[in-house]
């Protein structure tokens, strides 16, 4: 049943969310009639582009109507009269694909690293973790971007410094995936791995490890057993977290890389101010954020069984 | 039908024009015979959101517009003097009013799928281009597209224009009568179209194109969504050329050894206009004084990376007929300060300087002219605008505003389109009798002696009175492996014309 509410209120939000992108998007200067079909076009060619659009009718209709549109699965049509579905399947698994990775590199870097760190305080490893995570913390994904492509591709040519989409409509070799993977997931390194080692720092103090302790178990089965469970609902919301952080981030990374994926389709759309596929991708990047929020409560429940 | 042999149009001497155009583009800096094969991998701008298949729309991607024109044929081609060349067409001719225009199709013109070219195919696709594209892409009427036996057209104009056969370059793709769904890409270019994939294309040469047979065996055209990456992509070798890369991406390569940096000159104008009709810059002599007030070799040198010509004030620069007699401006600090007092113009007051990201370096030169006004005492605020806000607030409204043209077009093509009063794009607010009459005599030129001395008397007047500050031209800049030969080296859309590229070993 809370779960049920919880659904509602999200769904709730996300109706919100996107009734704002259009408002916003409507209050932007400049519509999408102009913007496709060029400063050439005259006055009442654009006004028959509105009128095609739909631009001409009030913003709630448009906005009903669309909505309508998605609760059967259907987008609706990009300004330029594509279908904004079609659209979102070629484009939505290349960065999937991205994000995935990029999410499961942070998940196990961070985890070890944090670890390892929390492990052995004062060690050589801590002493380089607490600048070098705050930095990556700081540092902008373009940054890392245009430093990783600086060193490993234009100085020592290891790796490609830009995506070429083969016939398949993902990246052509598996190698043009690595400096896009590691420019995402740095920043989200750094940031998780100071979280996995708070938490576990936190739930070491608790009384009960020390008892634990206390009682002769081996170092790995209190971390496993006593230490990691506590501490997991803590390392598991900031993970949920750096999902919408990674799908923000993939927008400017697919750029650098030219990398083929929804970033670059968010990016064109609102140079044009297409509404409906603007939309579009912010209820898909939802809805990915909500799975994952719902991920992140269930296995909270989970951690806390019987104790909260 | 009152026209006769001795008005045929000099510029339309067919297919000798396009020999004679690809043996003076150079690309290649070693000489011998060019070398048959190979595919050339090119990445052009594009993006993602704004991908367009349809030959007749609006192609506002590089990547498609380069793909368009390799697939397809225009009836005519840009060139360097004269300024069109022969394509699809190899001969045109008009009445003596100018307004009536017959274009042959070349011989042996065929489609990819073998079918000969006809005048209703040709007839459909112009009418098709009126229809989808709207007046400023074809200026006929559907009605007024006319076959005239099996390989004429006949394009009748309601206002005489000279400029026709320039106006239908690069726009006039022909496609098979009836085509709607463009997937399949059967065009009558040098290229067919073998696989498309979201912007990316692979082509494999026209063994049977009507023009000379092109050397490469495919082009690989890779859509990139910034220049960064394109810049990137060329300069870490995953493609052979990066077609207008841009001056930094340039200023990179320049120091390589494996890389080339190809200037086309005359590419893009990135200029100020100054409304004339009313509001401050009304006044002739307060145009003169920031016509004198800018620096212009320096405005070339920071803005353009020097990658770029010093302007004169007139639109139209690689136009043959650009008028090199007229005196260059040059900056005069002071007679710019005396025209601005005698004037009355308020130096206390401030004014906005009103800039889009659009060009490169559009910004940066709004800036920079900025800083060197402040010599001449008038004092500006430079405002940077989103460019869709720019365009439906600023454009063709406001005093004082920068912007960029990057066509390779006449200087009577910019004069009627952005100068005359009927213009419905008169950026500067210009409306000027003498202009007007100038422009429709040009237009309406009987003869070449007619015509050149119309557009000179329309580049006097620009330069004596128009609202325009063009301080200089930028390259258009591609960056080529220097395996790459014979590539374009005209400005503007001419960059797309790689059918006579070949790869050396």
């Amino acid at each position: 049943m809370a779960f049920a509410r919880l659904l509602i209120r999200r769904v709730a939000l996300l109706i919100a969310l996107l009734a704002t992108v259009f408002v916003a998007v409507d209050l932007l200067p400049g519509n999408s009639a102009r913007a496709v079909l060029g400063r050439e076009a005259g006055p009442d060619q654009i006004a028959a582009k509105e009128h095609e659009l739909g631009l001409d009718r009030p913003l709630p209709v448009r906005f009903f109507e669309w909505i309508s549109g998605v609760a059967t699965g259907d987008f609706g049509r990009t300004a330029r009269g594509r279908s904004i579905n079609e659209l979102l399947a070629d484009k939505f698994p290349p960065t999937l694909l991205l994000g995935g990775i990029a999410f499961l590199v942070t998940v196990v870097a961070s985890l070890v690293l944090g670890g390892w760190w929390a492990a052995r305080r004062g060690s050589m490893l801590s002493r380089l973790l607490q600048p070098t995570t705050t930095t990556a913390v700081a540092i902008p994904e373009f940054v890392v971007a245009t430093l990783l492509i600086l060193v490993f591709s234009l100085a020592t040519g290891w790796l490609p410094a830009v995506t070429i989409t083969g016939r398949s409509g993902f990246p052509a070799s598996p190698d043009m995936l690595v400096l896009p993977v590691l420019a995402l997931a740095i920043p989200q390194i750094g940031w998780n791995t100071r979280v996995v080692r708070a938490a576990l720092l936190d739930a070491a103090r608790a009384p009960h490890v020390e008892s634990a302790v206390l009682d002769g178990l081996s170092p790995t089965k209190v971390l496993t057993r006593q230490v990691f469970p506590f501490a997991l609902p803590t390392v598991v919301a900031s993970f949920a977290t750096t999902v919408g952080m990674l799908l923000g981030g993939a927008l400017v990374v697919e750029t650098i890389f030219n990398y083929p994926g929804l970033g670059a389709v968010l990016a064109g759309s609102v140079a044009d101010r297409d509404t409906s596929l603007i939309a579009a991708v912010v209820a898909l990047t939802g809805v990915v954020i909500m799975v994952m929020l719902a991920v992140a409560d269930g296995i909270r429940a989970w951690a806390l069984r019987g104790r909260a | 039908m009152g026209w006769n042999r001795r008005q045929l149009l000099r510029s339309g001497l067919g297919v000798g024009a396009v020999l004679l155009v690809a043996a003076c583009s150079d690309g290649g800096n070693s000489g011998g015979p060019a070398r048959r094969g190979g595919t050339l991998r090119v990445g052009a701008l594009g993006s993602a959101a704004r991908i367009e298949r349809d030959p007749h729309a609006n192609l506002s991607n590089d990547s498609d517009f380069l793909i368009t024109s390799l697939v397809y044929d225009a009836l005519t081609v840009p060139a360097a003097d004269p300024n069109v060349a022969a394509r699809l067409s190899n001969r045109w001719e008009s009445d003596a009013e100018r307004r009536r225009w017959t274009f042959t199709i070349a011989d042996g013109a065929t489609f990819h799928d073998r079918t000969p070219v006809t005048s209703d195919d040709v007839v459909w696709s112009l009418r098709r281009l009126r229809t989808v594209g709207g007046a400023s892409k074809m200026p006929a009427a559907v009605e007024d597209i006319t076959a005239d036996g099996p390989n004429r057209v006949v394009i009748a104009l309601p206002e005489p224009n000279t400029q026709l056969p320039l106006l239908v370059q690069l726009m006039t793709f022909t496609v098979k009568k009836d085509t709607t769904d463009f997937t399949k890409a059967i065009g009558t270019g040098p290229f067919r179209l073998e696989s498309y994939q979201d912007g990316n294309a692979r082509l494999v040469r026209n063994e049977r194109w009507h023009g000379p047979a092109p050397l490469l065996d495919a082009i690989e055209i890779t859509m990139f969504d910034s220049v960064t990456a394109l810049g990137n992509a060329v300069l870490g070798g995953q493609i052979d050329l990066a077609s207008n890369v841009g001056a930094i991406a340039g200023r990179t390569a320049e120091g390589r050894g494996d890389l080339r940096v190809v200037r086309r000159p005359n590419d893009t104008m990135v200029g100020v206009a100054m409304r004339t009709s009313d509001g401050p810059f009304a006044d002739a002599r307060v145009r003169a004084a920031v016509r004198l007030g800018v620096d212009r070799k320096a405005l070339v040198n920071q803005v353009h990376s020097g990658y770029g010509t010093v302007g004169n004030d007139i639109l139209g620069t690689g136009d043959p007929l650009y008028d090199k007699t007229i005196a260059q401006r040059t900056r005069d600090v002071d007679r710019a300060k005396t025209l601005l007092r005698e004037a009355g113009f308020d130096t206390g007051k401030s004014y906005q300087l009103l800039t889009k990201a659009e060009a490169p370096g559009e910004v940066e030169s709004a800036k920079v002219i900025a800083t060197q006004l402040a010599d001449i005492g008038l004092r500006l605020d430079v405002v940077t605008q989103e460019s869709n806000a720019f365009y439906d607030q600023t454009w063709l409204k406001a005093p004082f505003y920068t912007v960029s043209w990057g066509t390779n077009d006449s200087a009577l093509f910019f004069a009627t389109k952005l100068m005359s009063s009927g213009s419905n794009r008169n950026e500067t607010g210009f409306k000027d009798a003498e202009f007007d009459a100038a422009t429709a005599k040009a237009l309406a030129a009987p003869g070449d002696s007619e015509y050149a001395a119309a557009c000179r008397d329309v580049q006097r007047i620009e330069y004596a009175r128009g609202g325009y500050l063009v301080w200089g031209m930028a390259d258009g800049i591609d960056i080529a492996t220097s395996q790459v030969r014979d590539v374009p080296t005209l400005g503007g859309f001419a960059r797309v014309q790689l059918e006579r590229a070949w790869l050396a070993d």
